[in-house]
């Protein structure tokens, strides 16, 4: 019960710091925080369970294209399509969940990634249910029991959303389920004779962890009211594995810091270097990773440890 | 009280090989089963085989009454057989205390969802406390929660021991687990898997080093090109002429 | 059938970039396991280069290629020298030199994105733009020089480690590094210069492939996966292989472009369903290594 105060707390603190800002920076606020819990479940599936997937932003895309689509094209009420739209997370993490088990290593990761190359060429056909290159623009969250959820409001339900990713994500780690996920990114043949179902933990890691992207997708889809391909494409994906690597995988600190210092470095970096930003950063990942492979997190932990 | 292991005919070809050919034997509750042989003579096979990570090719395997041949490795263990490895295999991204934990993978009965609203946090720490005694039981305790990088090998051997007995095993079997001991080391283990047996644990275990097992070992099988020459007490198997005939030309330490 | 053989000869030079792609990757997996997504990039900055020496100083051609590929081989004994030897020394894990590449995959594409301006950049044709008829096969004239120049290299690097003892001492270190470096040979050696060399061939593919679709900083991606897709059919075990798992990735993709009853972005598809199902039901590929 005192963790659960922890957590309500946690979401008060980071909703009430919405009021004190402007639009803007709640927009880049809003942002930042959906990053920070996309980090933390992909760090949850590749840091912990030693699963390198490239599709987990394909299924904050199925999330963010699915509640438009079921709302806007199919017409659905509110709570009809977040539901539908759940279930096809679901059901799309479990095709791509339970073939994944037999691969391992490059080749899963290979996999995924074709599997997000993919989603973006079915995107881009998708006619007029897609909205093909253009993608979806145009419409607006509706109104929950008639009261209109805006600005700092919806912010407070992006914090919520983050602070219970974290809080479930943290309750999974400190469990017999991260300890057997642990083992089966260490050893899965020892984790075997220990008695891990290995292909079922990585089946719900997946699913989990996919089916968290997608609702993170699915509140995505109204902080900028418009969703198209690009948005969903390997370069996001890149960038959320170089968040966790920089951070430090396997931690959830890691995943935190990497996300917020990546995704707050191009507006540090523009005024400095203007449009080479990209290739700054690019740098900066590969010295990340040269230097510290363990990543930021390996940095506080000497510190931690140097004055104890 | 019944074996709890059996294995009647039990055979593994590898293509043209035959590497396990019609071996019989039993091990009961509280026994002590060396499994000597020089190299090559199927004894990690074997071992192999009864854990479930190789499927038998004709014979079969009971344990408890049932039989376990085909099941895969997670459910034998969960059916109540645990292993050690042979060259140590630890988890290496986490502490001491957890990879016994996860030795103890099958004992939690914590649902999921449980997990997630955090009601199951007794249960928790009840299994913390019982990893904690094993890890004092095999002699790491000042490990517990250390890196398991730093230990040694002979520490990482004794790992490998806790995190099987984590498991609350009616059979254990243990791959050469003195194999690049020290000689204190190797007493201490020898104490060790005295004590696994006066729990009413089996205990198979394969060995080279015959002065470390026929002490120790209630009863002895002796294997060569994958059969059985020899099954007995160790004093009938040191003068065993087919035995020594065996080791010839073989290491004996 | 008419159809299938006009489209033969321009399938099969797709075939043939694709498979240099996959016989760079090959170069660099075999001795290290190291996967190299960049090589898609490396082919786009040899596109750029080919715009830059042959398109605007306007070079004769055989001079601008040579010093475009050596150029690739120094890129690619650099790129190994600084992201991934240090890696390996410090015994990190394999994940780490992958991921480190694939960060050098977005510094490629960012120094090139930021050094020329966004739009697609002309490279020349070697040949100029007319059509051969050879039998009953039909193609440009660049098609038969990417076909002639991929099986130039194929052979090359088939006799490379068939017939010369460099060669076999490559395949030692594929078979098995500890042994390898046992017996005397020098490990980054060979490292070093395979990179150089997967850059070499992928820097190649570029030139080849950029007249037809013109150089774009964009270009990379696409390439690395079709690159991938015809390594995983072909199998890593084997040169022949690569060259193999291009030329069916090719004919796949035209097939389904002129049969499929499916728009024709689909086609970007094929390569990503067959790497798809190949990882699932056959990764190892369709050829197998030699014992």
């Amino acid at each position: 019960m005192k963790s659960a105060l922890r957590w309500v707390a946690a979401i008060a603190v980071l909703s009430a710091a919405a009021f004190f800002m402007s639009d803007y920076h709640n927009d880049v606020y809003r942002k930042l925080m959906l990053w920070v819990a996309l980090a933390l479940g992909y760090n949850f599936l590749f840091g912990v369970c030693g699963q390198v997937s490239f599709s987990h932003f394909a299924f904050y895309g199925i999330g963010a294209y699915s509640i438009v689509i079921l709302l806007f094209q199919a017409h659905l009420p509110l709570p009809v399509a977040i539901v539908c739209g759940l279930v096809l997370c679901v059901v799309f993490a479990l095709v791509v969940a339970i073939p994944s088990t037999r691969l391992e290593g490059f080749y899963l990761a290979l996999a995924t990634l074709a599997l997000g190359q993919l989603f973006i060429v079915v995107l881009n056909e998708g006619g007029s249910i897609t909205g093909g290159n253009g993608g979806i623009a145009n419409y607006r969250l509706p109104d929950i029991f008639g009261v209109r959820i805006r600005g700092p409001w919806y912010t407070a339900v992006i914090a919520t959303l983050l602070v219970g990713t974290l809080a479930l994500l943290w309750r999974l780690d400190h469990s017999w389920f991260g300890r057997a996920c642990r083992a089966v990114r260490d050893n899965a043949e020892a984790a075997a004779a220990m008695g891990v179902d290995v292909a079922r933990v990585k089946v719900i890691a997946f699913t989990l962890t996919a089916v968290l992207a997608g609702i993170a997708g699915m509140v995505y889809a109204f902080v900028d009211n418009t969703v198209n391909p690009p948005i969903f494409g390997i370069e996001n994906a890149f960038l959320l594995l170089f968040m966790v690597i920089v951070g430090g995988a396997g931690r959830h600190a890691g995943a935190v810091i990497g996300a917020v210092l990546l995704f707050l470095l191009p507006f540090w970096l523009s005024p400095v270097v203007g449009h080479h930003q990209a290739l700054v950063f690019g740098v900066l990942v590969v010295a990340a990773i040269l230097f510290q492979p363990r990543g930021l997190i390996g940095l506080w932990d000497r510190f931690s440890r140097s004055r104890s | 009280m019944g074996p709890i292991l059996q294995v009647e005919k039990l055979t593994k070809r590898f293509g043209g090989l035959t590497a396990v050919d019609r071996l019989d034997f039993e091990v009961r509750g509280g026994e002590i089963l060396g499994v000597i042989g020089p190299n090559g003579a199927g004894k990690s096979t074997t071992f192999n085989l009864i854990a479930g990570a190789y499927g038998a090719s004709e014979g079969d395997i009971r344990f408890a009454g049932e039989s376990i041949a085909g099941l895969s490795p997670h459910r034998i263990a969960a059916r109540g057989v645990m292993r050690t490895f042979q060259h140590n295999r630890p988890f290496a991204g986490m502490p001491v205390i957890d990879n016994v934990l996860v030795g103890a993978h099958t004992r939690f009965a914590a649902r999921l969802w449980s997990v997630v609203l955090g009601t199951s946090s007794h249960e928790e720490a009840r299994m913390r406390v019982r990893a904690e005694e094993l890890v004092q039981f095999v002699g790491l305790g000042e490990f517990a929660r250390a890196d398991v990088g730093t230990l040694s090998f002979g520490q990482g051997r004794l790992l490998e021991i806790a995190r099987a007995l984590a498991g609350e095993p009616k059979l254990i079997l243990l791959d050469e687990p003195a194999a690049g001991l020290t000689p204190a080391e190797t007493a201490r283990l020898a104490e060790i898997i005295r004590g696994v047996a006066a729990r009413g644990i089996a205990v198979l275990l394969i060995e080279h080093d015959m002065h470390f097992l026929l002490p120790l070992a209630h009863r002895v099988v002796v294997l060569n090109f994958g059969a059985k020459i020899a099954d007995g007490l160790p004093d009938e198997i040191r003068a065993n002429r087919a035995v020594m005939d065996a080791y010839l030309g073989a290491a004996t330490n | 059938m008419q159809d299938f053989l006009e489209l033969a000869v321009g399938a099969a030079a797709s075939g043939c970039v694709y498979g240099l792609l996959a016989l760079a990757y090959l170069l660099m997996i075999r001795p290290t396991g190291i996967i190299n997504f960049a090589v898609g990039e490396w082919a786009m900055v040899a596109s750029f280069g080919g715009f830059l020496l042959l398109s605007r100083y306007e070079w004769p051609y055989p001079l601008g290629m040579a010093a475009i590929l050596a150029f690739m081989l120094v890129l690619g004994w650099a790129t190994e020298r600084i992201t991934v030897r240090p890696l390996v020394e410090k015994g990190a894990p394999l994940l780490a030199p992958i991921l480190a590449l694939l960060g050098m995959l977005v510094v490629f594409r960012e120094a090139i994105s930021v050094s020329f301006p966004p739009d697609p950049h002309p490279v020349p044709f070697p040949f100029g733009l007319g059509r051969l008829e050879w039998g009953p096969f039909g193609g440009s004239y660049q098609s038969f020089f990417i076909i002639a120049t991929t099986l130039l290299v194929f052979i090359g690097v088939w006799l490379f480690f068939e017939r010369t003892v460099a060669g076999k001492s490559f395949e030692a270190v594929a078979l098995h590094r500890r042994a390898a470096a046992l017996m005397g040979i020098n490990l980054s050696r060979v490292t070093a210069l395979s990179f150089a060399a997967g850059a070499g061939i992928a820097g190649l593919a570029g030139l080849l492939v950029s007249p037809n679709i013109s150089a774009h900083y964009l270009m990379g991606i696409p390439l690395a996966i079709q690159g991938f897709t015809a390594l995983v059919i072909g199998g890593v075990g084997r040169v022949e292989g690569a060259l193999l798992g291009g030329l069916l990735l090719a004919f796949a993709e035209q097939m389904t472009v002129r049969y499929a009853p499916v728009p024709s972005g689909f086609a970007q598809g094929v390569p990503l369903l067959l790497l798809m199902v190949f990882l699932l039901l056959r990764p190892t590929g369709l050829l197998r290594a030699r014992a």
